[in-house]
């Protein structure tokens, strides 16, 4: 018998509502269907009103919580527009508070995946670590959430050698915590066992339904804007692209925690290397007439701004493509055939920030089409009695 | 491999302080440069608007009162505030400036706005940023008003 079952689109504390129907016969998910569009806010409309000042706190606000990415690809495109370049000290800083911000992306995930896993301590201390990272930024920017340190032609504020000492000290402390959570996965079983298997996505499926971000370098294709064209400082600075043959949601977990560590890698190269200088150039309020295509890795995967400016103090367009929506045609494939007892973790597993939000799915029978409908909390259920049941992952071991 | 490796973790930490405070009896101080709430110092405003232009929330309104007083009268709408700064970073005579208040939340967003009503002051605005800062009174245009 096969079953429909429609997941959202409205939800009071949603940050990007989404319709979700799935077929499902069984517990297993035949078909799912993805609908978009229920919280369009204008933002691209309303940026076409606004100074290029103006939209670096507009573009910001496209996202509460990789706010930096979208600002910094609207700045870096506004800059080329505007033809001028940052100062390097300028530029360690803005890209400093970029890993910043990818850090606790990351541990705000791992904290999700932990607690949509069952691991519900696993989630209370990964973020308070993450607690860390945000009194960083709030003493780097003076927000915890929108860090506006952004400007057109570098950031607004400059940190001084206390502060640097500090946050180089709070790295270490971050560094020996983030390490601690790696080992944790060769000795908590369970964790992992839940972990593997669940969201399938082939290398081919990721290429061809162009993933981005951590879910594609899940499915071991190793795309990284900052690897593949490099913006800022990132041409200098060492690191690694992390991947994971996986394929699963174990493997986007493994792929965040190693994240995690380069960035604490490229924060520090750039602390020590920090040049002296100023931190921003004065921009003028018109740039020429001209179009530009902006790209990010966004801790989410690829964020591209293209921007047209036609010489007034006003952009004629802005274009946003935020990662999650290029995950979006992933996630079907990652459903399909997988529990309806998953589709927390696999939707969890993309990062879009939906997941943690929504608490009841309704089921409708197909014939009868009856819906009935099942709290999150019982999703979760049963998710862990499937999980109790599974004998064959048991001995599934942690890839690091 | 261990089963339940986080249990020693989770007890140890029976015995340590949270890591929580107990808010509201017990409150962090916000870190020095905190974004709260922007306010006038109206002895120093030239009403050159700078703020109004590049505010990106709209929440600065200046008008004038008096054409030939020179009266103006600014008010920024705090519930229309999203704490950015820009006005301060915009404001060249330093009017502008930020506390460092965080509970800011109030019953009607009426009880939110802030207005002065003040003279326009007569300060030579502060030299770009690079350049060290020189006032120059002498270089001022004469007034009427002080
Ligand atoms: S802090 Fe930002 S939003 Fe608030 S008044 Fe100043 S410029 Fe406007
Ligand atoms: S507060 Fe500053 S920026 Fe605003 S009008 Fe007065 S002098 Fe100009």
């Amino acid at each position: 018998m096969k079953v429909q079952i429609p997941i959202g689109p409205q939800h009071p504390a949603l940050k990007e509502p989404i319709g979700l129907r799935m077929t499902v016969e069984g517990e297993v998910i035949h078909d799912a269907d993805l609908r978009l569009g229920y919280n369009h806010r204008g933002v691209e409309k309303v940026a076409e009103g606004r100074s290029y000042i103006q939209n670096l706190y507009l573009t910001e606000r496209i996202c509460g919580i990789c706010s930096h990415s979208h600002s910094t690809t609207f700045a870096q495109g506004a800059e080329i527009l505007f033809e001028i370049v940052p100062p390097k000290r300028g530029q360690f800083l803005r890209y400093l508070v970029s890993e910043l911000e990818r850090v606790h992306s990351h541990l705000l995930w791992l904290g999700v995946a932990g607690h949509e896993a069952g691991f519900d301590s696993f989630f209370m201390y990964v973020w308070r670590d993450r607690e860390i990272v945000m009194d960083i930024l709030e003493m780097i920017s003076g927000n915890r959430v929108h860090y506006a340190i952004n400007t057109i032609g570098g950031v607004r504020r400059d940190i001084d050698e206390a502060q640097r000492t500090k946050i180089l000290d709070l790295l270490a402390v971050l560094r020996a915590r983030t390490s601690f959570y790696l080992n944790l996965g060769t000795t908590e079983p369970s964790f992992v066992g839940r972990l593997a298997g669940v969201g399938y996505l082939s290398k081919e499926d990721a290429m061809s339904l162009c993933a981005v971000g951590p879910t594609a370098r899940a499915s071991n294709v190793p795309r990284d804007v900052r690897k593949d064209d490099p913006y800022g400082i990132y041409d200098e600075v060492p690191f690694e692209v992390c991947t994971a043959d996986t394929c699963d949601v174990l493997g986007r977990t493994v792929v965040r925690i190693k994240e995690v560590l380069q960035s604490y890698d490229i924060m520090e190269y750039l602390l020590r290397n920090l040049p002296a200088g100023p931190v921003a150039v004065k921009a003028p309020r018109r740039p020429k007439p001209g179009e530009i295509v902006s790209r990010y890795e966004a801790p989410r995967g690829e964020n591209i701004h293209y921007i047209k400016s036609n010489g007034t103090d006003k952009p004629e367009r802005l274009k946003v493509r935020a990662p999650t929506l290029g995950n979006y045609a992933a996630t079907i494939a990652m459903l399909k055939k997988g529990f309806i007892a998953d589709i927390p973790l696999i939707f969890a597993a993309i990062d879009p920030c939906i997941c943690c939000a929504e608490r009841s799915v309704e089921l409708v029978d197909s014939r009868s089409g009856r819906p009935s409908v099942v709290r999150w909390s019982e999703l979760r259920r049963m998710a862990g009695r499937r999980a109790a049941r599974d004998s064959k992952k048991r001995n599934v071991e942690w890839p690091l | 491999m261990r089963i339940g490796a986080f249990i020693p973790e989770l007890l140890r930490h029976l015995f340590k302080k949270p890591a929580t405070v107990d808010y509201p009896f017990k409150k962090l101080s916000p870190p020095e440069g905190f974004r709260g709430t922007p306010y006038l110092h109206p002895e120093t405003c030239i009403v050159c608007r700078a703020c109004e232009r590049d505010c990106p929330a709209e929440a600065i309104e200046i008008v004038e009162l008096s054409a030939a007083e020179k009266r103006f009268r600014l008010t920024i709408h705090n519930d229309r505030c999203i704490h950015c700064a820009q006005c301060v970073d915009s404001c060249p005579t330093d009017a502008m400036r930020m506390d460092d208040k965080y509970e800011i939340a109030a019953f009607s967003r009426w009880d939110l706005k802030a207005a002065w009503e003040y003279v326009r002051a007569v300060v030579k605005p502060k030299a770009p940023a690079p350049a060290p800062a020189a006032p120059a009174p002498s270089a001022n245009p004469p007034s009427d008003n002080g």
